[in-house]
């Protein structure tokens, strides 16, 4: 038996090889033209300088995105130790995580798109 | 090392969280008090289940994890209108109710 | 090798009114998102109604014969649960009525349009036009009435935890959303919130402490725990009851823990007001009687003349400073706290007698309280709240029979006979006195602290009847059926539970047993 660590290293090296790869092509071969888009903050957040947003203050829809992740964040703590053991658990737990999601996921959900929670503007 | 030094340490941040609650004006550190003494109360559960060799104790820190993030959604919400409509969160400012 | 897992027995037919009240709730929520506005108000009214009364008759068909401990051991359905989920309904039912009233508008007359707009800001005007209504305080109210029901049957301490916190959450939001006086209503959320989380982190480590001491968190089990040996946990046992203590008497508002209520009830808006100080203290105490009774009484006279002192410092604090108030709910708020020392009391006789008038003690003033604050949301100068007492100078001149209730009330709290405050009070109070000395002190504390609160209701009823007006223009709103409806059953309710107390009082003592 191997060193139940080498199967991780080789999924390292792995991972390292194909950013480098990947990276090293586009670097290569892609076309370079620059403009003033291409500088900014990736498609998500706000201009980052001089100020994060008027007077440094943080707009309060960030707020709102954030209050909205918790309901994805409670699921994932749920769902985590659910996922690891689903096989021994049996139809009952199948059916209360179905009846969980239903109630924290797709009804909180659907009032927060409703009501329009989920546009930016 | 001992397990009992786990509960020496949730009970000082409990207390930490207990006097940053009491001595602290900021609203948002007031909540974060609270939430340090939420985890101070995980830790004792999670390191009394290993003294138990029980699960039990795992389990709760779950759930408690759970109560405390919707807690943190409706303490924003709330310290966020009160900050919006008097740009300060300040708990000494909030005097309007006075007996 | 992990054992096979087994699914825990559920007997649906016990939960099935809590089950009820939380699908009401979540119904509710998909209303929110997919009716259109005009028609959520009573589309959201009329399924609040719905929900209570299938969740009571459920409870009367179905829950009353199948009294057992269920879901593990984490809810227990006995008597007491029964009786006062019963109770919690009933007052959720009262509640939801008040919450509806709309005084002639065209939307609930107590709630802001738009709880996340600036106060004054040109966003609130502009909500306040377009006729939004914030229908949502109904749901919320369902879901914070599901968390009081899972609270008073919580036969583990974490499902108390998350019961605590699903009956607070919503009410923390509830209490923000007043229409009128903004800025004290964020105020009093925030106050209520950011007490009201600490008290349930000392609730949360004095369990982590209690399961440290016992390996459970089943009340049984650590019932058990008490009565054996337990080398190096015992240091851990009375501390983690005091913490639990702390965090439960928090939310009856006991003294040294009361100093939210008053700023809290004032904030809030007033149908909220009267519900909150109903149902929670209901629950609350529901939980300390369980938690009391059925966890830690083993080990009771370690901690008994704690719970005795903050009795007494309650019921005098209570009333004492219930005499400087000038603002009527901050005076009731008083109140509360000097009737939560009252009903400590009956806690401490430590008997299904002193269970019994508990119980019966809780009921009554729930009914007296909701029915109060209802008549004080009708009180009106220049169409806000005349809350000051002396805008009430001279009500009972022009609004007779309005004020003649309230003054009723008024005597109830105070412990007047032929009221169900007398009765209340006797059946809290008779137990306490049999069980020994310390009851005897509490009882003479508060007799002595119900004449001073019976000294403040008094100057009320002197005030509205015989002091002339300072203005002409305070009047009583013209209330819906809704609102009459709650106030005419919390008076009648009064009376019948003051002259034939009987068939209630044997209902209770029917159901003071608790599963062990």
């Amino acid at each position: 038996m191997t060193n139940p660590y080498t199967p991780m290293l080789i999924l390292v090296a792995l991972g390292a090889g194909f950013v480098i790869f990947s990276v090293g092509l586009a670097q290569i071969v892609g076309p370079k033209r620059y403009n003033r888009a291409k500088a900014e903050a990736y498609e998500c957040g706000i201009q980052p300088s001089p100020q994060a947003a008027e007077g440094g203050r943080f707009p309060i829809k960030y707020y709102l995105t954030a209050m909205l992740f918790i309901i994805f964040d409670i699921e994932a703590v749920f769902l985590y130790p659910y996922a690891v053991a689903f096989d021994q658990l049996g139809l009952f737990t199948l059916l209360a995580m179905f009846l969980f999601l239903l109630n924290a996921f797709f009804i909180a959900d659907a009032y927060v798109w409703k009501r329009g929670g989920f546009e930016w503007d | 090392m001992s397990l009992v030094n786990y509960i020496y340490l949730s009970a000082i941040l409990f207390s930490i969280g207990g006097a940053v609650v009491l001595l602290r004006r900021n609203a948002i550190i007031v909540f974060m008090g609270v939430e340090l003494m939420l985890n101070a109360a995980n830790l004792a559960f999670i390191t009394f289940a290993r003294m138990h060799g029980q699960l039990d104790g795992q389990v709760i820190a779950l759930f408690v994890m759970v109560v405390a993030s919707a807690e943190v959604v409706v303490g924003l919400a709330i310290i966020m209108a009160i900050f919006r409509s008097r740009r300060s969160a300040s708990i000494d400012n909030a005097n309007l109710l006075k007996a | 090798m992990p054992t096979v897992f087994e699914a825990p027995e559920i007997n649906w037919a016990a939960i099935a009114p809590m089950l009820v009240v939380m699908a009401g709730g979540l119904i509710g929520i998909v209303v929110e998102a997919f009716v259109p506005r005009r028609r959520r108000h009573s589309v959201q009214v009329a399924l609040s109604v719905v929900a209570l009364v299938l969740a009571f008759v459920a409870l009367v068909t179905l829950t009353v014969d199948n009294r057992v401990k269920t879901l593990g051991g984490s809810v227990v359905m006995d008597g007491m649960s029964v009786f006062l989920q019963g109770s919690l309904i009933v007052f959720g039912l009262l509640g939801v009525l008040t919450m509806a009233e709309k005084f002639g508008g065209d939307r609930p007359d107590a709630f802001t349009p738009m709880g996340a707009a600036i106060p004054g800001s040109a966003y609130e005007a502009a909500a306040d036009r377009a006729g939004l209504a914030t229908s949502e305080v109904f749901p919320l109210a369902l879901f914070s009435l599901s968390g009081m029901m899972m609270f008073v049957a919580a036969g583990d301490l974490i499902t108390m935890f998350v019961a605590l916190e699903v009956l607070s959450l919503p009410l923390y939001v509830l209490v923000g959303l007043a229409r009128r006086r903004r800025l004290l209503s964020q105020e009093a959320s925030l106050k209520y919130f950011l007490l009201g989380a600490f008290a349930s982190a000392f609730f949360l480590f004095g369990s982590a402490l209690l399961y440290g001491y016992a390996a459970t968190t089943d009340l049984d089990g650590i019932a058990a725990a008490i009565t054996e040996t337990r080398p190096g946990l015992e240091p851990l046992l009375v501390p983690a009851i005091l913490l639990v203590l702390v965090g439960l008497l928090f939310k009856v508002g006991a003294v040294p823990f009361h100093s939210w209520t008053p700023d809290a009830y004032q904030g809030a808006p007033t149908p909220v007001t009267g519900f909150m100080a109903a149902a929670t203290k209901l629950a609350a105490f529901g939980a300390i009687l369980r938690f009391v009774y059925v966890g830690v009484e083993g080990t009771r006279w370690s901690w008994e003349v704690g719970l005795a002192v903050i009795a007494a410092l309650t019921m005098v604090v209570g009333a004492v400073l219930s005499v400087t108030q000038t603002d009527i709910k901050r005076l009731l708020a008083y109140s509360s706290i000097a009737h939560a020392g009252f009903i400590l009391v009956g806690v401490l006789a430590f008997s299904t007698l002193g269970l019994r008038g508990v119980m019966f003690y809780l009921l009554a003033y729930g009914l007296m309280t909701i029915a109060a604050f209802a008549i004080v949301s009708m009180v009106r100068q220049g169409g806000t709240e005349a809350t000051q007492l002396s805008q009430w100078a001279g009500l009972g001149q022009r609004h007779p029979i309005l004020a003649a209730t309230f003054g009723f009330l008024l005597l109830a709290f105070a412990g007047i006979p032929l009221t169900s405050g007398f009765t209340a009070k006797f059946a809290a109070f008779a137990p306490a006195i049999e069980s020994g000395t310390l009851g005897v002190v509490l009882v003479v504390i508060g007799v002595l602290a119900s004449a001073v609160t019976a000294f403040v209701y008094v100057r009320i009823i002197v005030l509205m009847y015989f002091s002339d007006a300072t203005s002409e223009d305070v009047v009583a709103a013209e209330a819906s059926p809704l609102t009459t409806a709650a106030v005419a059953v919390g008076a009648v309710a009064t009376v019948v539970l003051g002259i034939v107390p009987g068939p209630v009082l044997e209902l209770a003592a029917q159901a003071s047993e608790l599963i062990r």
